[in-house]
């Protein structure tokens, strides 16, 4: 019984993070919020007892693919409607 | 042994519950930061509790990696949020 | 709106998503029966502990049942280094002072750093030199070895890796898994056969050729995730 507690509360915060990821404007923390979706989600396949998945989204999920948004968002911007705020305002 | 465990999962719960108010709420980026640090520790203490309670310890190894490459992400954000990289 | 098109389309899909995923019964046996030795599933998990003497069941499927994809995969990591590298790298006397890092790091995380580094190094060699024991392999080891190196490359100014040496352990080491197939054709077996002697179960020195090639596979994705990551770091924008 207190398992399937525990279950739907990581779901709900595991779409409270997806949501809040698609929805902010700065990438920032779109990118922080990638991170947490992937600890979630790797704690659900441990309780799936698949240890080996597991341990496959925790080595990919947390450095990697956060160093190569955060190497994306250096190259270009860190706003997402820079550009589209820049034209409203010549306008 | 049931009634134990119920406390100590409740209190977990509870934790991230909190961690993720303050990863929503907070204004700035350090906020965010550091309630992505916590949830990741809180997340490998439920793991090790875990292969305790199925009985298999070798699914400690789990906990084992996402210990050290959580704090390699942090370092990470936090070295791009000085100016650094 | 084109808003509102966007979330009634939405709806529809997610409605006949929702049917079709519930006529699938949750929490039965769906594959048949493991027990007998009939199904595919059946076989791999009562034939392997014997045959194989490997515990890992999932790495004696990687390696020894589904080699060929296995080869597969590694090509297709070969390839997308491969070209980054050959868009990307500048040699040392064509850039203009490119530096990697604008600011110096701080003491604290100098010395974390070099207390930290050979611990992160040592651990992605443990997890795919025992692949046939425990959770891992050498996909997962080799990235573990890979984010060891990204911690120094964004500490230390001076840090520099040599890609003469790289490009020689990577290139070897894709030989190596060929050649270790080449070698099964030419002992009269098939391709990537597994004919050895197998030793004694859950010994470090067990299952014949399953960790020779994983130990082959984890250094070939340790360099070239390591290189890609120190092509990245260096490119920035113009002012």
């Amino acid at each position: 019984m207190i398992f399937i507690i525990l279950l739907i509360i990581m779901a709900v915060l595991l779409l409270a993070a997806a949501v809040y990821s698609i929805v902010h404007r700065d990438l920032l923390f779109a990118v922080m919020g990638t991170g947490i979706v992937s600890v979630v989600l790797s704690l659900f396949f441990y309780l799936l007892q698949a240890p080996d998945v597991a341990l496959t989204e925790a080595a990919i999920g947390i450095a990697l693919t956060t160093i190569i948004f955060i190497i994306t968002i250096r190259n270009t911007t860190r706003d997402e409607d820079e550009i589209i705020d820049k034209e409203n305002e010549k306008l | 042994m049931t009634i134990i465990l119920t406390i100590v999962f409740t209190l977990m719960a509870i934790g991230l519950i909190l961690s993720m108010f303050r990863f929503v709420k907070g204004p700035r980026s350090g906020d965010r930061a550091m309630a992505l640090d916590t949830f990741s520790i809180i997340i490998t203490a439920a793991m090790v509790l875990l292969a305790h309670v199925f009985e298999r310890y070798i699914y400690v190894d789990v906990a084992l990696i996402y210990a050290v490459l959580g704090f390699v992400g942090v370092i990470v954000i936090a070295r791009y949020i000085e100016g650094a990289l | 709106m084109k808003n509102v098109f966007i979330i009634i389309l939405l709806v529809v899909i997610g409605y006949f998503l929702a049917n079709t995923f519930a006529d699938i019964p949750f929490g039965e046996n769906r594959i048949g029966d493991i027990e007998s030795s009939e199904t595919v599933a059946g076989y791999y998990l009562s034939n392997t502990v014997e045959k194989s003497k490997v515990a890992n069941v999932i790495t004696a499927i990687v390696v020894n049942y589904r080699g060929l994809d296995t080869l597969g995969e590694v090509t297709v990591l070969f390839l997308a280094s491969t070209g980054l590298a050959s868009i990307l790298y500048r040699r040392k006397e064509e850039e203009e002072d490119v530096e990697r890092l604008n600011l110096p790091s701080s003491r604290i995380m100098r010395t974390g750093v070099r207390v930290l580094f050979p611990s992160i190094v040592l651990l992605g060699i443990y997890v795919f030199i025992h692949g046939h024991l425990t959770p891992g392999g050498g996909f997962q080891g080799g990235t573990i070895v890979a984010t060891g190196f990204l911690l120094m490359l964004i500490s230390y100014k001076g840090f520099n890796t040599n890609h003469n040496r790289m490009v020689w352990i990577e290139s070897l080491a894709g030989l190596s898994f060929v050649g270790i197939g080449i070698w099964g054709l030419l002992s009269g077996n098939t391709f990537l056969e597994n004919s050895t002697n197998v030793g004694v179960l859950n010994s470090l020195i067990s299952g014949g050729l399953i960790p020779i090639i994983y130990i082959v596979v984890g250094f070939k994705v340790a360099v070239e995730l390591t290189g890609i990551l120190d092509i990245l770091l260096k490119i920035k924008p113009k002012k």
